[in-house]
């Protein structure tokens, strides 16, 4: 099943323009409002868990502070500084604030999933989903606009010609391309589970109940280990505590918009608080169902949706709030080693487990090939056995070669292991 | 194509946004550049060395494996969105090439092409690498760094 748009399966007449136009505008307008709404959510939150008040001024509840901060911004100085490279300078905030509005297209934010519903609306006589594109490759899209991301941290701190932002991009750049492994391999797990990367049909899938009173939501069918490498490897991804490396004040002042000004600054800002918005989206859309969940009356089905969307984005919201507010910073080797050590081969290795495991699973409904004996029984057992198998010899050989590496560090400064053994391949430069 | 219109849409809304934004700040806010406001960013002193053009080596080993993983994730999605109707060919065919992915992987991390940041010892390890180095605190105290040129200046004035 491709997740085309249904209200385009035959040519594109001015409706579908005026649709797609004012989809993109409300889309625009709610994100900018969303920003507003989670900085002033994040000051407010992480003073109330410091025993401050936080800002409390500007409109109810200081809830137009960050209102008031971008309209003082735009009245800054605009700094460019003199050993940078203007042009370059210049395009990055456009680098990086156009991918994180482009992320939020594929996030389907309400519509009706119960029963046959697919979470399709007509508007304008036009059916259509209550996302701002369904794109078929939905997922491959928030990949790549992460990537895209990256270009315009990297490129700020390369162009701004002086030394805290060049150190704090590099170390951007190697951190987000080192997590981005493991968000997708943990992300396969869900594709694998779903059959599709449009987000309206991993969205549908998980729709209605699953085992028992629990939900079938894939952070359920998937056994929480994806969910958990994602949010770690999003969090880290989104470059917020406790990964927050790149701007770490302490050593780097600003970290990558140290020279940045004014609302060049604005920009950037606005793009790491949209980024946080348009990750915990998806997170909900990937694991938590995204709208997918009962209709309780009173409201039509569409509303329900949009509403339990919203309840499951704020505990995302929170929860990076909460982090920023409670985990304190890594250090850069622990930081390398989480990712490349931890979870990359956890995230593959759950991978496979689960493949395996699913394949015995539903092995009598319509999987005909290659089977040892004619007998469902046995190639469940065969299945789930190989997956478990796998997984131990890969842990085994994983944590082989993490003592060999250090037996080597170790055998460089002259000393042995403390049980005494040495490295297999002593030959190693 | 025509479900990446609204995409089309918000990427032009996106743009207009960011280029009216900078107009704006441009028609609204002093332009008062001075020498010492647009020097690097050093805490007020005056910066004496250019930023360096070089990083460790390691940030570029870090991107080269990047791409190998990066490649294997890539070729996994199709898979993945096809695995319930290849059957148990699919499962074995990603299995061997997860292995040889894997085994490359199991290479690296022998090899220590991850690793990062100081040794690691534990207390009677430390102990038998007597003589102290310049990541060892167990005579020096600290770690002396940034002393360029300073026991040299000492000397003359003694």
């Amino acid at each position: 099943m491709i997740g085309a748009q249904p209200y385009l399966a035959d040519g594109v007449d001015l409706g579908d323009i005026v649709l797609a136009v004012s989809k993109a505008t409300i889309a625009f307008v709610v994100l900018l409002v969303s920003v507003m709404l989670m900085v002033w959510f994040e000051r407010k939150v992480v003073s109330r868990l410091q025993n401050r008040i936080g800002p409390n001024v500007a409109g109810p509840f200081g809830i137009f502070q960050t209102l008031a901060d971008g309209i003082k911004l735009f009245f800054k100085e605009d700094l460019i500084p003199e050993r940078s490279d203007p042009l370059i300078f210049k395009l990055a905030p456009y680098l990086s604030l156009v991918p994180a509005f482009l992320t939020f297209t594929i996030v389907p934010i309400a519509g009706d999933f119960n029963a046959d519903n697919n979470g399709s609306v007509t508007i304008f006589g036009r059916e259509t989903f209550l996302q701002v594109a369904d794109a078929p490759v939905g997922v491959l899209l928030f990949l790549a606009m992460s990537s895209v991301g990256v270009y315009g941290i990297m490129l700020a701190g390369w162009a701004s010609g002086s030394k805290y932002p060049l150190i704090g991009s590099v170390r951007a750049t190697a951190q987000a391309i080192s997590y981005e492994a493991a968000l997708g391999l943990s992300l396969v797990s869900v594709i694998i589970l779903s059959g599709s990367l449009s987000t309206n049909a991993i969205v549908d899938v998980q729709a209605g109940a699953g085992a028992g009173f629990l939900p079938n939501w894939h952070l359920i069918t998937s056994a929480f280990v994806p969910f958990i490498v994602f949010v770690i490897a999003g969090t880290a991804e989104l470059n917020r505590p406790p990964f927050d490396l790149v701007e770490a004040e302490q050593e780097l002042v600003g970290g990558f918009h140290t020279e940045y000004s004014s609302i060049r600054f604005a920009l950037f800002f606005l793009a790491e608080f949209m980024n946080t918005v348009t990750m915990s989206a998806i997170i909900v859309t990937l694991f938590l169902g995204g709208p997918a969940g009962p209709n309780l009356g009173l409201l039509p089905g569409w509303a329900w949706g949009f509403v339990w969307f919203f309840a499951k984005l704020l505990v995302f919201l929170f929860m990076f709030v909460w982090f920023r507010a409670t985990l304190p910073r890594l250090r850069y080797d622990q930081l390398m080693n989480l990712g490349w050590k931890v979870l990359i081969p956890v995230s593959l290795g759950w991978l496979l487990l689960l493949s395996g495991l699913r394949l015995a699973s539903e092995n009598s409904a319509g999987v005909t090939e290659l089977r040892f004996i004619d007998s469902d029984s046995f190639n469940t057992v065969v299945f789930a056995g190989l997956a478990v198998s796998i997984f131990l010899v890969a842990t085994l050989l994983l944590s082989t070669a993490l003592r060999d590496s250090k037996k080597n560090r170790l055998k460089e400064h002259g000393l042995v292991m403390v049980d005494g053994s040495e490295p297999i391949n002593t030959g190693a430069s | 194509m025509e479900q990446y219109l609204p995409i089309f849409a918000l990427l032009v809304l996106a743009v207009l946004f960011a280029a009216i934004s900078f107009i704006a700040s441009r028609l609204l806010s002093p332009s008062l550049s001075t020498v010492e406001k647009s020097a690097p960013y050093e805490c007020g002193i005056i910066p004496n060395q250019e930023p360096s053009e070089r990083f460790p080596v390691k940030f570029y080993l870090v991107a080269m494996l990047f791409v190998i993983f990066d490649i294997e994730i890539i070729f996994l999605y199709p898979w993945a969105v096809e695995y319930m109707n290849l059957g148990a060919a699919g499962y074995f065919a990603i299995l061997l090439f997860s292995a040889l992915v894997f085994e490359s992987f199991i290479y690296l991390i022998s090899k220590g092409a991850l690793d990062w940041g100081p040794l690691q010892l534990n207390r009677n390890q430390s102990a038998i690498a007597g003589k102290p180095n310049a990541f060892s605190t167990a005579t020096a105290g600290v770690r002396i760094v940034g002393t360029e040129g300073r026991f040299e200046h000492a000397k003359e004035v003694a």
